[in-house]
């Protein structure tokens, strides 16, 4: 009885989950990338793509660092991380001639990023975060900098993006410091001012923000352009602002770590997602403003025109992209965990 | 004899290597971890210190641990004064009636809590039913802050874990020999004199092992404070998996395992007491 | 008059309840047919969401997964388990209370501990995280409980038996395979069920040791409620529903039956 029963189970064993068919595995921000791609590319290839989520760049960071045995192929650092990447060789150089798809990948933004030869990264999408108001509950014209969303009639109102540096800059931005400012005196004032800032905070959300703002559980909070671009076609009050002060923004990549137990696989898919056909249907689908030039030609007018995904002049000059924060990061960690905790 | 030897020694074998390998030694690893110093390189590294349990319970964490410590025994407190009338009625009702009152009571309980959890957040969402019923009824014209809050946490933890109070409570107060309470009350006991004198006492054991099923998973289960909790309700599980999970630092994280652990502990003292003394079989 | 009093108070009171365990499923049941994809506000019926889940592969593996962890790990667990009731019901050794602990251990500690353990644990074997330390974790996990049930059982047994099996020359392992396991039948299966539903139901342990390569439900359902992925949701918890109703009735019927 045992012996049967044994045997069986190596025979289920080696069929199924042990059969060594090709697969990638993506570790990629929540709602961030359609399924309908992943199964186009599965269609094309034969590879069969795993996709598990993520909601901060400092989870993604300390799966790779803590789990290194946990094999991911294709991951989507911002590209303030991929400095810090790679410097502990979390991630491996690109080869190029594998991805011939890179001449499409030609935003004049692309110099601002830490990586502007995409050795090691290759722009994805690129957003910055704003102010987002339900038109409905709060008028628009009244909130027009970030120093807005301290006013006490906002109490217990706020959905904050849980992202501590895009929490920190905020301050920072309020308070006339440089965005990416490391200065441990500085972090402390941005910490007390955002301690201020508390009473008003209803919750702290990065992933479910879209769901939040739709369902109007959220009327005024911080948010992704992109995100909130989706959030209008579903909820046509929702209305998305550039702050006055100065705004970060960001570029997320794709990468391939450097443990990946699949590179070719790995390899085939980024260069995919840069097909322009490709790069079009997931920008129209996830609403961010993709990178990809080839790609924008086959976009719809709307998203081509709208302002909130191609931010004017005006305030691409008060644009400051985010960067590593490098030693810096523990004081941060230390001062978000106490405000996170409300002490 | 020796083929017995052998069998004896190849069983022997296999439970311990299973129970070193995957019990004891993970234990161990989080005594040894919550007592290392954070390292950025390799996460965890010597020298040893005790620095991660004085951060723990100084450095602001006591706060987290007395709030979750009080809404898990608010939500554990909900469920016995809702639980006891309901399993003493279960008790009560007519043999055709019981078991279908049990099996009704089950069967939520058979669908993963993670669901059950969602589902609450269906209920109080801004455009949830309690809202679209109460505008419906004119009771209110703006949608009530439902969501996000304590009192979201609360319902979501007492609609998980209402029937771990019932059970343990219906089957203590089942073996409760009604003619007692009608002696009792023969003997011109009040309604509350018959309660206090008679049924109380008896239900002791059913109400400790209830307050524990319940008690300790409200702590722990960090993905209620997470769907309705909006993040900043942090009980000791989330705080715990931030640790691991977002912020890195394990020995803290370890060390707040630690505690948990010891509160476990302490709770399982009365229980212990409330039990009779299993009768050891002697090989 | 006092008595019908308390017999209306008694059954309103049991309607509330039930009515605060089942409401919030069925609208679950309810909006999974409803068309509109973030709004609460009906639009009109639909089985749309229940064909995007039957295109959605990640679900249907994720569910396979779930299910071929929950039968091996359950398998391992009673196997196991069997073997370690015997050893403490039957044999002395040294540790034999440290193995006793170690049980009652298992059966209280917090999943929450449990998972950061065995995630450390991970950290230092050459474990990849996937299926194997699944299969380990929840192995771990449901044996407590495979123990507990096989070792009163055991207790049920007659000791006579045991020895006159010696006497006749018997070896410990044909008494084990010949007598004891067949006699464990019964306990074997509700074991086997018990942790069965365990496995398949674990959201807190598999969340620390599960890896990219073996997705598992639980872990699904959680990812997609935490991005807000909701109808499909609704969908699947109305599946699982009906799923678990089945089987109740069928076991209930089963047992009236014998």
């Amino acid at each position: 009885m045992i012996k049967r029963l044994f045997s069986l189970l190596l025979i289920v064993l080696s069929t199924n989950a042990f059969a060594q068919k090709s697969q990638i595995n993506i570790y990629c921000w929540g709602n961030y990338i359609p399924k309908e791609i992943l199964r186009k590319f599965e269609a094309e290839t034969g590879i069969h793509v795993n996709l598990s989520e993520y909601d901060s760049n400092s989870v993604l960071y300390i799966k790779l660092k803590t789990v290194p045995k946990s094999y991911y192929d294709v991951i989507f650092p911002s590209s303030s991380y991929v400095t810090r990447m790679k410097n502990e060789h979390l991630i491996r150089k690109l080869d190029h001639s594998k991805l011939p798809n890179i001449k499409n990948i030609n935003n004049a933004l692309l110099q601002h990023s830490v990586d502007p030869m995409m050795d090691y990264s290759i722009p994805y999408f690129w957003g910055t975060t704003g102010i987002i108001v339900n038109d409905k509950y709060h008028n628009p014209k009244n909130i027009t900098s970030w120093q807005a969303l301290w006013l006490p009639k906002y109490k217990n109102q706020l959905l904050i993006l849980d992202d501590m540096q895009e929490v920190f800059s905020m301050a920072f931005s309020v308070l006339g410091y440089p965005l990416n400012d490391t200065d441990p005196d500085h972090i402390k004032q941005a910490y007390e001012l955002l301690r201020k800032l508390l009473p008003n905070i209803k919750l702290f959300r990065t992933d479910a923000a879209q769901e939040a703002f739709i369902g109007e559980d959220a009327t005024i909070g911080m948010g992704w352009n992109g995100d909130m671009f989706r959030s209008m076609r579903h909820n046509p009050h929702i209305k998305f602002i550039f702050p006055k002060n100065p705004l970060t923004f960001w570029i997320d990549c794709t990468a391939i770590p450097i443990n990946s137990p699949n590179p070719e696989g790995a390899y085939k898919f980024v260069n995919f997602l840069m097909r322009p056909d490709i790069a079009a249907e997931i920008a129209i689908r996830e609403g961010y403003s993709s990178p990809n030039s080839a790609a924008i030609k086959l976009m719809p007018k709307t998203m081509r025109e709208s302002k909130t995904l191609n931010p004017p002049e005006s305030v691409i000059n008060r644009m400051v992209i985010q960067k590593d924060l490098g030693k810096a990061r523990l004081i941060y960690g230390k001062y978000w965990e106490r405000l996170k905790l409300g002490l | 004899m020796r083929a017995s030897q052998r069998f004896k020694f190849i069983s022997l074998s296999i439970t311990w290597a299973w129970f070193g390998i995957f019990v004891l030694a993970p234990i161990v690893l989080i005594g040894i971890t919550s007592i290392l110093t954070q390292n950025e390189i390799s996460i965890v590294s010597t020298p040893l210190t005790i620095q991660s349990f004085y951060d723990t319970l100084t450095g602001g964490y006591a706060p987290i641990f007395l709030y979750s410590l009080l809404i898990a025994a608010t939500t554990t407190l909900l469920c016995l004064l809702i639980g006891y009338p309901f399993a003493f009625i279960i008790t009560r009702a007519s043999n055709r009636f019981r078991p279908l009152m049990l099996m009704l009571l089950m069967i939520p309980f058979w669908v993963s809590s993670l669901i059950r959890a969602y589902a609450m957040v269906i209920m109080l969402k801004a455009q949830g039913l309690i809202n679209i019923a109460l505008i419906y009824l004119g009771i209110i014209y703006k949608p009530l802050h439902l969501l996000y809050t304590d009192f979201a946490v609360m319902s979501g933890l007492l609609y998980n874990l209402l029937p771990f109070m019932v059970l343990p409570l219906y089957a203590n107060l089942a073996k409760l020999d009604h003619t007692l309470i009608e002696a009792a009350q023969d003997l011109g006991a009040t309604r509350w004199q018959t309660f206090k004198g008679v049924i109380l006492p008896h239900s002791i054991p059913g109400i400790i092992s209830g307050v524990i099923l319940v008690f300790l998973p409200a702590m722990t289960l960090f993905y209620i404070p997470e769907f309705l909790g909006g993040a900043k309700t942090l009980l000791i599980g989330n705080l715990i998996q931030h640790e691991f999970l977002v912020i890195g630092n394990w020995p803290k994280g370890a060390a707040a395992s630690v505690i948990l652990m010891l509160i476990t502990l302490l709770l399982l003292i009365p229980y212990w007491k409330s039990q009779p003394k299993p009768t050891r079989a002697k090989s | 008059m006092i008595k019908i009093n308390e017999k209306i108070i008694t059954n309103c009171f049991s309607f509330l309840i039930y009515a605060f365990l089942y409401i919030p499923i069925l609208v679950v049941v309810v909006y999974s047919f409803n068309k509109s994809q973030f709004s609460m506000i009906w639009e009109g019926f639909s089985l749309k969401w229940y064909r995007e889940l039957i295109n959605d592969h990640e679900i249907l593996t994720a569910t396979w997964h779930s299910l071929l962890l929950g039968f091996l790990a359950s398998t391992s667990a009673v196997l196991l388990g069997s073997l370690a009731a015997v050893c403490i019901k039957r044999y002395k050794f040294q540790g034999r209370k440290l193995l006793h602990g170690l049980v009652f251990t298992l059966v209280v500690i917090p999943d929450l501990v449990m998972g950061i353990a065995l995630l450390i644990l991970f950290h230092f074997l050459p474990v990849p995280l996937g299926f194997w330390s699944l299969f380990f974790a929840h192995t771990t996990f449901c044996l407590p409980f495979v123990i507990v049930t096989l070792h009163a059982r055991l207790g049920q047994l007659d000791k006579h038996l045991f020895e006159s099996a010696k006497d006749l020359g018997a070896s410990e392992f044909v008494l084990f395979r010949q007598i004891i396991l067949p006699l464990l039948g019964p306990a074997l299966i509700s074991s086997w069920l018990l942790s069965f539903t365990l496995s398949i139901d674990d959201v807190i342990i598999s969340y620390f040791v599960a890896g990219p390569s073996f997705e598992i439900l639980p872990l699904k359902i959680y990812a997609m409620v935490r991005t807000g992925v909701t109808p499909e949701v609704n969908a699947i918890s109305t599946i699982i529903l009906g799923f678990t109703l089945l089987f109740v009735v069928g076991a209930t019927l089963i047992r009236r039956k014998k």
